[in-house]
C-alpha cells in the first residue's frame, strides 16, 4: 500500500502543502481532497512542496491541473517547489512544465506571490 | 539467458505500489539504470491503472498478473488481465500543448505508456488481455 503524508504550513497569505511519498491512483485522492479544501475555502495561493515526492503518475497530474485551473480562475495559483528530477521528467512528458510555475525551493515559491513581503 | 519473475495482484489501486516495487526489483536484478527503471515503473503503473479503472471498471474480484523477463539490455514486462478488452487505436492523442485554460484534465495515461518504453504490444486472446512493454536499458 502506498503511503503519502500531507501537511499544511501557513506562510502569511500562502498555504504550503507539504507532500511526502508517491502520488499514484491510490494516493492522489488524498491530495485532491487537500487541494479542494483550500480552494473551496478561498485559500487560493498555494505552494506544493514536492521535495519529498519520489513518484507521480497521471493520477497525480490530474490533481495538479484541476487545482491550477480552479485556483487561477479565482485569481490565485498553485505553484510547485523543489520538484525532484524523476518527477520533473513526468511533468515535462505531460507538457506541464509550461503550465505550472516551478521554483527551486519553498522560499522562492512563497515569495513569488504578491503580499509575502519579498 | 533471461530470468522471469511474476506477481499477481488484486485489481485495485492499492496494489499499484506492490506492482511498482516488483518492477523496481526486477530492474535492479537486471542491472538497469535508474532512469530506465523509473520510466518502466511509470508505464506499468499507468497500464495497471487503466486496467483497474476501465478494464475491470471497478469490479472488485479482478486480478492482474505482471511478469518481467530480463535479458542483457532489455526488460520486457507482460501484464495480463481478464477485464474488458481494449483497442489501443481508439485512444485519442493526449493534449500536451494547450494553455492551462484549454488543457483537459486527464487522458495522459496512454501517452505516458507510449513515451516511457521502447515498444508497446497488445495481444487480446481468450486467456486474457496481454500488454507487453519493452524497455531497453541504457546502463
Amino acid at each position: 500500500m502506498t503511503e503519502i503524508r500531507i501537511d499544511v504550513v501557513v506562510r502569511g497569505p500562502v498555504e504550503v502543502v507539504v507532500i511526502a511519498g508517491s502520488v499514484d491512483g491510490a494516493t492522489a485522492p488524498s491530495l485532491v481532497a487537500a487541494f479542494r479544501q483550500r480552494v473551496g475555502e478561498g485559500r487560493i495561493r498555494i505552494v506544493g512542496d514536492f521535495a519529498g515526492v519520489d513518484y507521480i503518475s497521471s493520477a497525480g497530474l490530474r490533481a495538479l491541473l484541476e487545482t491550477v485551473k480552479e485556483a487561477r480562475q479565482r485569481g490565485g495559483d498553485l505553484r510547485l517547489a523543489a520538484v525532484q528530477p524523476d518527477v520533473r521528467r513526468v511533468l515535462d512528458l505531460a507538457g506541464f512544465s509550461g503550465i505550472l510555475k516551478l521554483y527551486a525551493n519553498v522560499e522562492e515559491a512563497v515569495a513569488s506571490f504578491p503580499g509575502t513581503g519579498a | 539467458m533471461g530470468t522471469e519473475t511474476r506477481v499477481e495482484v488484486a485489481a485495485r489501486v492499492e496494489s499499484l505500489a506492490t506492482v511498482r516495487a516488483f518492477v523496481e526489483n526486477a530492474c535492479r536484478r537486471a542491472g538497469a539504470d535508474a532512469e530506465s527503471c523509473f520510466d518502466l515503473k511509470l508505464a506499468v503503473d499507468e497500464a495497471c491503472t487503466n486496467i483497474i479503472e476501465h478494464g475491470y471498471a471497478g469490479r472488485p474480484d479482478g486480478t492482474i498478473t505482471v511478469s518481467c523477463d530480463a535479458t542483457d539490455d532489455t526488460l520486457r514486462v507482460t501484464i495480463l488481465d481478464h477485464g474488458r478488452s481494449f483497442t489501443p487505436g481508439s485512444v485519442a492523442p493526449a493534449d500536451v500543448d494547450s494553455d492551462w485554460e484549454d488543457r483537459p484534465v486527464g487522458g495522459l495515461g496512454w501517452h505516458f505508456i507510449l513515451n516511457s518504453v521502447d515498444a508497446v504490444d497488445y495481444v487480446p486472446d481468450p486467456a486474457g488481455n496481454r500488454l507487453i512493454l519493452t524497455k531497453r536499458s541504457r546502463k
